[in-house]
């Protein structure tokens, strides 16, 4: 118990080390991966993406690799390729990048929706299938993507199917004032980097992770977030609802939140703290809303059970 | 506005044309504002508010035209569908919204002054659910529900109404008479036979569909050929119109009567047709029991009062009967002709006379005319004009009923022998559904009746004599299927048998519905009542068990509600308890950690019990530890804000 939180409070105090006055984006990145999923940065280019994701395998002593998305990338690139070996006569299946237990995908969304899609299979199931064979990922097995906002040129997309398999899309903003002034002054994150050594062993982080999924969620907190997935499909606001792996997502990262701040049990205001990052790229709103905080207004309609 | 339109729209049907246009103008006109940003008429232009207030002293005035005043039902309603459509172009504020809206609602219930059918019941059942919806939008501020959901909501919300509207529907106590006092102008329009007869009135009638009544048998139907349903008998004629005798004549001793044959006994459900016979198969061997009515001497059954609302009564009848056989008072009038009219007619009937004496024979020889010569039945006979009993009986030759029973009459009066014209109904159509015989307007006939001394009135139908097939099977077997439905259908014979069976089912649903839901006036409902065991229903008695028995729902309502709260969770109630007891309020959303928090920068003091207690709840309501809800109870009894 102690020693579990000992270590998130230690992963924290090396994170927002790295990443300067963004305490509650690590929180919800860490949160993210102690819920077993995905996680999807979106922002402008030199805001510290591929740092925060560097800086979280190198906390969690997870076995990283790290590709960065062209557009004239294919799948093979990431899952593997068989190649024919002379000496034994055979085909030998080399293991691409993903075969790590944190893959660091670097602007996704510059790759054509054929390589995305490769990586489908992967991030739901954790399992490969290449040439009919199946190939189990190793435990744990997570995807940290960054993206630029697809407004940029030379983007494509990603489609809401692969967007629904991120648990959360986080962005980072602009450091304030302080911070900024900080970083600038301070030593290059890049040394720093190099000098991060792991907080935990990949085994203590699959521990904490069954904590999560065993820390308390009452019929209450069930109540609510059933309410809001409802509410997100009766509303004006929105094209469609929340899928069903929405609100399980949301469920967790409750948890995750609340074992982060050293609670036994999910509050309402867990489920609050990570609603936006759940909901967010899941939700389409419909135009004539665009402006609005569509997610403070979904909290604000719900009555908490 | 989409649900006054629907609840406008059954109005235009009786209402004049330029009703609906101002209506649907205004309510068009505000659309285009709503789609296209079309400027509306504004307080603060003093030209559009002239423009505004043209339009309404416009209507009006063509109203006061129309109508002659704004009192009475028509121009009420008309009245009110106009300065809906216009206040709907001026709706600003939420008040307004809520004054069209309700107003709306009284539009629904003005249409229960024209039908009450099941269609109309249906259609403003589905009006006032898509205003209830817009009152519902109208309060959901950030119109962030789904206009789904509101239907649904306003469904739901009629629903929950129906236990309360069956109550007051079952023990309200009713009044004899229409549900409601209309006014005078109501019962205009209703078409049905008339105590006046012209050639052409008759064949107009039958190109309507409308149904006159409707006639349950106890056990056996009779014969197609044997359903004559007597309405007015017409003595008088001026040569063209033939007229019934006046309502003096009528009070009359009551006909002599021998009657024999079977006993068919039955109940007929007679429309409002605001006139005051009522019909009856010939004839019947008593009055009606439930109904104050009287005979007349030339054998009409009448009621006292006009009937002005939809009537059930039990009759039996004998079809084999002689009627005043001894002797008639106004056999003289039976005899009457216009002077200098009809001379060919004459002639012809002089004729006969000449050649015998006897009534029999001459009845013999008139039918036997129209049999041989080349006469035709025809729906549609040539108009007729200037001396039309001798067009028609030397020149055109195609007649409708009337045309036949009339200048039957005529020769027969020429010949001597008494004779009058009855019109009422003949044959109907049973509907195979429910077994019931339905009388269309169509199915309105005229025959004559002829005297014989000795054996009193004998019906002769002279258009029998024509075609057979007309008495024999009924209207519907002379009119051609595809002739009776609409044009559409008409097309095919399998489309317009589909739509017969289709009417067929309608039709017997509707006969139910105003069975047991119109007819529940002050006599079923007091049987229905002493059914449900109350002894001698007064109307005190009633509004007692209505207050009782809505109390008594609203307070299962309430208790369940009740129950609920109360079981649904203590530990929620003990923390409401001591929301309750902070000058804060806590929003709906707000978890209870922020709460705490706002709450302990207000009251510094306490911040200590603040987070005992949240804690506690937090552990009680949403951990699984074992907290006692005791010691919650304890803090929050003992909590006392200090400022």
């Amino acid at each position: 118990m102690a020693s579990t939180a000992n270590a998130i409070k230690a992963i924290l105090d090396t994170l927002n080390d790295i990443i300067l006055g963004k305490e509650q984006i690590t929180k919800l990145a860490l949160a993210c991966l102690l819920a077993k999923g995905h996680l999807l940065i979106e922002d402008v280019p030199g805001v510290g993406k591929t740092t925060l994701a560097h800086s979280l395998a190198s906390t969690l002593g997870l076995s990283f690799q790290r590709v960065q998305f062209t557009s004239d990338m294919l799948p093979a690139d990431i899952l593997g390729v068989s190649v024919f070996d002379r000496k034994t006569q055979q085909f030998t299946f080399h293991k691409g990048p993903i075969f790590c237990q944190l893959l660091l995908t670097d602007e996704i969304n510059r790759t054509t929706p054929r390589t995305q899609s490769a990586l489908l299979e992967a991030m739901e199931e954790r399992q490969i299938s290449i040439e009919g064979e199946t190939y189990d990922l190793v435990e744990p097995f997570f995807v940290i993507a960054t993206q630029n906002p697809s407004n940029q040129i030379g983007t494509f997309p990603l489609p809401e199917s692969q967007l629904d398999r991120f648990l959360m899309r986080i962005k980072i903003g602009y450091p304030d004032a302080h911070a900024e002034r900080q970083l600038l002054l301070g030593q290059n994150s890049r040394d720093k980097l190099k000098q991060l050594q792991a907080v935990i062993s990949p085994e203590q982080l699959l521990t904490i992770q069954t904590e999560v999924e065993n820390i308390h969620t009452s019929a209450a907190i069930i109540d609510y977030i059933q309410q809001l997935l409802e509410h997100t499909r009766n509303s004006d606001l929105f094209h469609f609802g929340l899928s069903p792996r929405a609100g399980l997502g949301m469920l967790r990262a409750a948890q995750a939140w609340a074992l982060i701040a050293g609670r036994q049990q999910v509050l309402p205001e867990d489920v609050q703290a990570v609603i936006a990052s759940i909901v967010n790229h899941r939700l389409q709103t419909r135009d004539a809303y665009l402006d609005r905080d569509v997610v403070a207004e979904l909290i604000s309609h719900v009555a908490i059970p | 506005m989409l649900g006054l339109t629907l609840g406008a729209l059954p109005h235009f049907y009786y209402q004049p044309i330029w009703v609906a246009i101002i209506f649907l103008a205004m309510i068009g006109w505000r659309c285009m504002n709503i789609w296209r940003a079309w400027p509306l008429p504004s307080k603060r232009y003093k030209k559009q508010r002239w423009l505004q207030l043209s339009i309404a002293a416009f209507a009006v005035t063509l109203l006061l035209l129309h109508y002659g005043n704004l009192i009475g039902r028509d121009a009420g309603v008309a009245l009110l569908t106009v300065m809906l459509g216009i206040k709907v172009t001026e709706i600003r504020s939420s008040r307004d919204f809520y004054l069209s809206s309700f107003l709306g609602y009284f539009l629904v219930v003005t249409n229960f002054f024209y039908s009450q059918s099941i269609g109309t019941a249906a259609l403003m059942f589905v009006v006032v659910i898509i205003m209830t919806a817009s009152l519902i939008s109208l309060n959901d501020l950030t119109q962030s529900i789904h206009t789904k959901f509101k239907l649904k909501l306003a469904g739901k919300m009629l629903l929950q109404a129906v236990p309360l509207m069956i109550l007051l529907f079952v023990l309200f106590p009713r009044i004899a008479g229409p549900l409601w006092g209309l006014p005078d102008d109501a019962y205009n329009a209703k078409t049905g036979i008339d105590d006046s007869m012209t050639l052409g009135k008759i064949s107009q009638l039958i190109q309507s569909d409308e149904i006159a009544f409707r006639v349950e048998f106890a056990d056996k139907i009779p014969t197609q050929s044997s359903l004559y349903w007597r309405g007015p008998v017409l003595w008088h004629t001026d040569g063209t119109t033939w007229t019934a005798l006046d309502e003096k004549q009528y009070t009359a001793n009551p006909p002599e009567i021998v009657s024999s044959g079977e006993i068919y006994r039955y109940s007929t459900t007679l429309e409002a047709h605001n006139n005051k016979w009522l019909f009856a198969l010939d004839f019947p061997t008593q009055l009606p029991t439930d109904e104050k009515t009287h005979f007349t001497q030339d054998g009409q059954l009448r009621s006292d009062d006009n009937i002005k609302q939809r009537i059930q009564y039990q009759l039996s009848s004998q079809t084999q009967y002689t009627l005043n056989a001894g002797h008639d008072e106004f056999l003289q009038l039976a005899l009457q002709l216009p002077e200098n009219q009809h001379p060919r007619t004459q002639q012809l009937a002089q004729q006969w006379r000449q050649q015998t004496t006897h009534p029999h024979e001459i009845i013999e020889l008139a039918l036997n005319h129209f049999n041989q010569q080349d006469f035709y039945y025809t729906l549609s006979p040539t108009p007729l004009s200037g001396d039309t009993i001798d067009q028609f009986l030397f020149e055109t030759r195609r007649g409708f009923c009337e045309h036949y029973a009339a200048s039957f009459t005529v020769l027969m009066r020429a010949a001597g022998v008494p004779t009058r014209v009855v019109t009422g109904y003949q044959g109907g159509e049973i509907n195979p559904i429910n077994n019931v015989l339905v009388i269309r307007q169509r199915d309105a006939h005229a025959w004559t009746e002829v005297w014989i001394q000795g054996k009193g009135w004998i019906r002769i139908d002279p258009t029998a004599a024509v075609s057979k097939e007309r008495i024999e099977q009924g209207m519907s077997m002379v009119m051609p299927l595809t002739m009776r439905s609409p044009l559409l259908i008409a097309q095919s014979q399998k489309l317009a048998e589909l739509w017969q069976a289709l009417r067929n089912n309608l039709d017997a649903l509707d006969n139910k519905w105003n069975q047991w839901i119109l007819a529940y006036g002050p006599k079923l409902q007091k049987e229905f009542l002493a059914k449900l065991g109350m002894s001698s229903p007064d109307w005190q008695k009633m509004v007692a068990w209505l207050v009782a028995s809505i109390s008594i729902v609203l307070l299962i309502i309430s208790l369940f509600i009740f129950y609920r709260r109360k079981h649904h969770d203590p530990i929620a109630r003990l923390y409401q308890t001591f929301c309750n007891r902070v000058a804060l309020e806590r929003g709906i959303s707000e978890g209870p950690l922020d709460f705490a928090n706002r709450l302990k920068q207000y009251y510094p003091d306490n911040a200590i019990e603040i987070d005992h207690i949240t804690q506690l709840y937090i552990n009680l309501h949403y951990g699984n530890q074992s907290a006692s809800i005791e010691q919650l109870k304890q803090y929050v009894n003992r909590f006392k804000p200090q400022k």
